[in-house]
């Protein structure tokens, strides 16, 4: 266990703001002055970093992580109520406010990576366990016994008929020693951790008091409908606004970088207005650019890209199977289109900015602001909202750069919300892939496996994310970093990870493995996408698993048990859903039955679709799903992220894609990109495999397998292959050329 | 203009072809009626107008005349739940959140009409609030976990699945409109 140690415990932990950030004492080395002063004031204890004891007993965790429905707050309150012998609903999760100390992920403060509850598992119960031996000792020392001789129970402190409340506790608690390593929970002790179901923000979230960014109010705000060119990156070139500008609660008519801003008392009084401007635009970054040009020529490339894995000699085996099977597996552009249009507050003052925004990475948006309005990142302040979802698009809050530039002209704080037309046409989408893919099987076998990942850089697409993410490198040097980690990215002498990941360190053990990457550029900017390149490389290397088991008349899940090593986490969940599935059985007359399985964010899930086509639609029916991510600390929020993660990544792999016609978006709302509806949702059946080992990520990794396993069933019932997303159009398109 | 709001009236000063949306969330201060895609797609902003679901992003207010409007604010009481929203927090519904006032709007009209919704209808009459979290599966059992509460009576079984349901746009209309986007 991590040393509680006031160094250790800063360096390894996350690290609570709020009203007493004790950051202040951190680097002094002794942050016992302040403690004391603060709980004599106010009668609270900040036992560390994290967590406030209030004087009514209830419990303040400051927490360095978003809320996008991913289930942290309430994974947060069970790991600090169960070290504290609370209920989960006496816990309040607040988020911290941007701050050097909060960085913990990337070397940014960022919800992200599904790394929430593996970062907290055992730093939040640290905490709560030392405020508790805390609480303990201050009872102690006031009855005169054996701190060891007392316990805790329902927030109060019991030693045979003594009984205090923690709320009574604070003030003397305040002035106990911080304990080095308090005592941990076993897990045959979890009260809560395994056991709880309730989410803590389901009451907020079903009365309609959840505040997310869209309802931020600030003193003084203004509105902004932002208008935005037809193609990416287009500047305003002229404004014509006067009869706007005469619209009643106009404020003014703003050009900026990315677009023009109509300004007004009221949000509804913005929009009436924004229908009398006229604007014309330059030509833009993208224009001219169109993704079947850009798919023809990436199917066509013909160089072999840069190497990522080696194993073998895969080509030499290839060419001496007796069946070969090649072709490109390919995803398109896509954009998150989370149900919270991109919004943010913002207000700057002199050479500082305040930004209250659903957003993801705090960090993040200052470099963004910072850029945008010529200030330093350090001196923008982050609040950050309940998101109304997020699925890494809320890592590039672009928006809080033009609400910057809007407010530092109307000089009053300027709430700016997009509209759906915006959030899906302005670009940061999961990247176009194309996977070119050749494979040899003999006698029952894969002999060999070439895979080239031909696709555009995440890391490239933005230099305010290297920027972000280097936020500890100095000033001075930091621009030339960025710009030969740049050169290095563009020029492929450096593969980006995010597009081979997934396949790089596949525990498939194949003999001749060979992973290639290539860089596409184009000025689009592209971003991480729920579960990233996973998104892509699962569909590929589990179709041509299934493919290659074919070939060889083997059971695709017998093949894959076969090169996966004996009794580990992976045979271990594909057994269970081989169970699960009833997978030994034939699937009833009209159904199909395909399965696929991914690691990632060091959690392992497998699922087995079952598909049938009604009148030409892939309609799926059912869906089982295993999983191991660890313990598990909410069993039923972990079952709803599968849930999610499946019906997201059934939207894109059924219908979504983001296309572009001479660098025009052509999808702009919900009916051209259409999400899954309830009609068309699939039963889904999870099971969640016993762990003892701590908390893997559970946000990103259900949704790898749905994709290739509707693929997979697709072809178990139909004989066709699908290698291209989306798959209903794939199959709308079979047999043409 | 009067418009009667959750059992309220209050008077506004907005043009008659501002949307219904911008005038709970920014003249009556009601903001648990979101804004999802501005073109009745979503249905997020789903309230009910004289009882029955309308996107309000798409409704004129100026036609709304003395219909009363209930809003997700309306729908409990400070003692109590609506059942609905009970059922919505014992099935732990909300991911993000951000969807289900529209969708707790359409399902309280559809227990409403259908007290013991089957599986089908309850696609029938949700399909067109969207949810990117997906929660559909729960929503289906919270809908069903409603009925019960709302009728006293025990857990009645679990609606067998039904047979596919007809094909259907991808984009299902919205059931109402009211006046232009």
């Amino acid at each position: 266990m991590t040393d509680l140690s006031r160094r250790g415990f800063l360096h390894g932990a996350l690290i609570g703001g709020g009203a007493l950030t004790l950051a202040v004492s951190c680097g002094g080395g002794n942050s016992g002055a302040t403690r004391i002063r603060h709980a004599d004031q106010t009668g609270e204890l900040v036992a560390n970093l994290y967590i406030t004891v209030m004087p009514d007993g209830r419990i303040s965790l400051i927490v360095n992580k978003a809320e996008m429905g991913q289930g942290v707050t309430t994974a947060y309150a069970t790991l600090a109520a169960e070290e504290l012998g609370v209920p989960i609903d006496r816990v309040d999760v607040h988020y911290a406010d941007s701050h050097p100390e909060m960085r913990t992920s990337f070397n940014m403060q960022l919800t992200g990576g599904s790394t929430s509850t593996k970062e907290g598992f055992t730093a939040v119960r640290q905490a709560a366990a030392a405020a508790r031996e805390m609480l303990i000792a201050a009872a102690a020392a006031a009855w005169k016994v054996p701190a060891s001789e007392c316990r805790v129970e329902d927030g109060f402190v019991l030693h045979g008929s003594s009984k205090a409340g923690y709320g009574e506790l604070t003030k003397q608690a305040a002035h106990e020693r911080v304990p080095g390593k308090p005592r941990l929970k076993t897990p045959k002790e979890f009260k809560l951790i395994g056991k709880t179901d309730r989410r803590v923000d389901a009451r907020a979230k079903s009365t309609g008091t959840a505040m997310f960014g869209i309802d931020v109010s600030v003193p003084n705000m203004v509105h902004a409908v932002a208008i935005h060119g037809p193609v990416f990156g287009a500047r305003p070139d002229k404004v014509t606004a006067d009869a706007a500008r005469k619209r009643p609660g106009v404020i003014d008519v703003i050009p900026f970088r990315w677009g023009v801003a109509v300004v007004a008392e009221k949000y509804w009084q913005a929009l009436a207005a924004s229908r009398d401007v006229q604007v014309t635009w330059t030509k833009g970054d993208v224009a001219g650019l169109d993704t079947a040009v850009m798919q023809q020529a990436m199917r066509a490339y013909e160089d072999s890209g840069t190497s990522v894995v080696d194993e073998g000699n895969a080509g030499k085996a290839i060419g001496r199977a007796q069946t070969k099977i090649s072709g490109v597996y390919e995803a398109p552009y896509l954009a998150h289109a989370p149900m919270e249009p991109q919004n943010a507050t913002v207000s700057v003052t002199g050479k500082k900015a305040e930004v209250w925004a659903p957003n993801q990475s705090p960090t993040m948006v200052q470099a963004l602001v910072g850029n945008a309005i010529g200030i330093a990142a350090d001196d923008v302040l982050v609040h950050t909202t309940l998101s109304g979802g997020g699925f890494g698009r809320r890592a590039f809050a672009d928006v809080c750069a033009q609400a910057a530039q809007v407010a530092r002209h109307v000089k009053r704080p300027v709430k700016l919300v997009w509209s759906r037309e915006s959030d899906m046409t302005q670009a940061f989408y999961r990247p176009l892939y194309a996977i070119k893919f050749d494979g040899g099987v003999a006698d029952g076998q894969i002999t060999g496996a070439r895979m080239h990942c031909i696709s555009q850089s995440i890391a490239m697409s933005s230099k305010e994310f290297l920027g972000a993410a280097l936020a500890g490198v100095p000033s001075a040097i930091k621009p030339m970093f960025i710009n030969s980690l740049l050169a290095m990215f563009s020029t492929n002498t450096v593969g980006d990870l995010f597009a081979t990941e997934g396949l790089k360190g596949t525990p498939y053990k194949l003999k001749n493995l060979e992973v290639t990457a290539s860089p596409v550029q184009t000025k689009l900017p592209v971003a991480t996408w729920r579960s990233v390149g996973n998104s892509v490389t699962g569909f590929a290397m589990e179709s041509f698993i299934d493919e290659c088991a074919h070939a060889a008349k083997q059971d695709p899940l017998a093949l894959r048990k076969q090169l996966l090593s004996k009794d580990t986490r992976q045979t271990r969940v594909l057994e269970a859903l081989a169970a699960l599935s009833k997978w030994g059985e034939p699937p009833p007359k009209g159904i199909g039955r395909g399965l696929a399985r991914h690691f990632c964010f060091e959690t392992e899930v497998a699922e087995v679709a079952e598909v049938e086509l009604v009148d030409d639609r892939i309609k799926v029916r059912r869906v089982y799903c295993v999983v191991d991510c660890g313990i598990a600390v909410n069993p039923d929020v972990i079952r709803s992220q599968l849930e999610g993660a499946i019906i997201f990544g059934l939207s894109a792999a059924l219908d979504q894609e983001i296309t572009l016609v001479d660098g025009v978006v052509q999808q702009t709302n919900f009916d051209t990109f259409p999400p899954l509806r309830m009609f068309e949702a699939p039963e889904i059946i999870i099971q969640i495999l016993d762990s003892d080992h701590e908390p893997t990520g559970v946000g990103e990794p259900g949704l790898p397998p749905i994709a290739p396993a509707v693929a997979n069933a697709v072809f178990a019932l139909t004989g066709v292959r699908l290698r291209k997303m989306p798959l209903q159009k794939a199959w709308n398109e079979r047999g043409a050329k | 203009m009067k418009l009667v709001v959750n059992g309220k009236s209050i008077e506004v000063a907005v043009p008659a072809d501002t949307p219904l949306l911008w005038v709970l969330r920014e003249e009556a201060g009601l903001t648990g009626t979101k804004f999802g895609c501005g073109k009745a797609l979503c249905g997020a902003c789903t309230v009910h107008v004289d009882g029955k679901p309308k996107r309000s992003c798409v409704t004129a207010v100026g036609d709304i005349g003395d219909q009363p409007i209930t809003t997700i604010e309306g729908l409990s009481t400070a003692a109590a739940l609506h059942p609905v929203q009970q059922a919505w927090i014992e099935e732990n519904v909300p991911q993000c959140g951000y969807c289900q006032s529209g969708q707790i709007m359409s399902a309280v009209v559809l227990l409403r009409a259908k007290p013991k919704p089957t599986d089908a209808e309850i696609d029938d009459a949700m399909s067109a609030n969207l949810c990117r979290c997906g929660t559909y599966p729960r929503i289906r059992k919270a809908v069903h976990r409603a009925a019960e509460l709302m009728s006293g009576a025990p857990a009645a079984p679990a609606t067998p699945p039904a047979a596919p349901p007809a094909p259907k746009p991808a984009a299902a209309p919205a059931p109402t409109t009211g006046g232009k986007p």
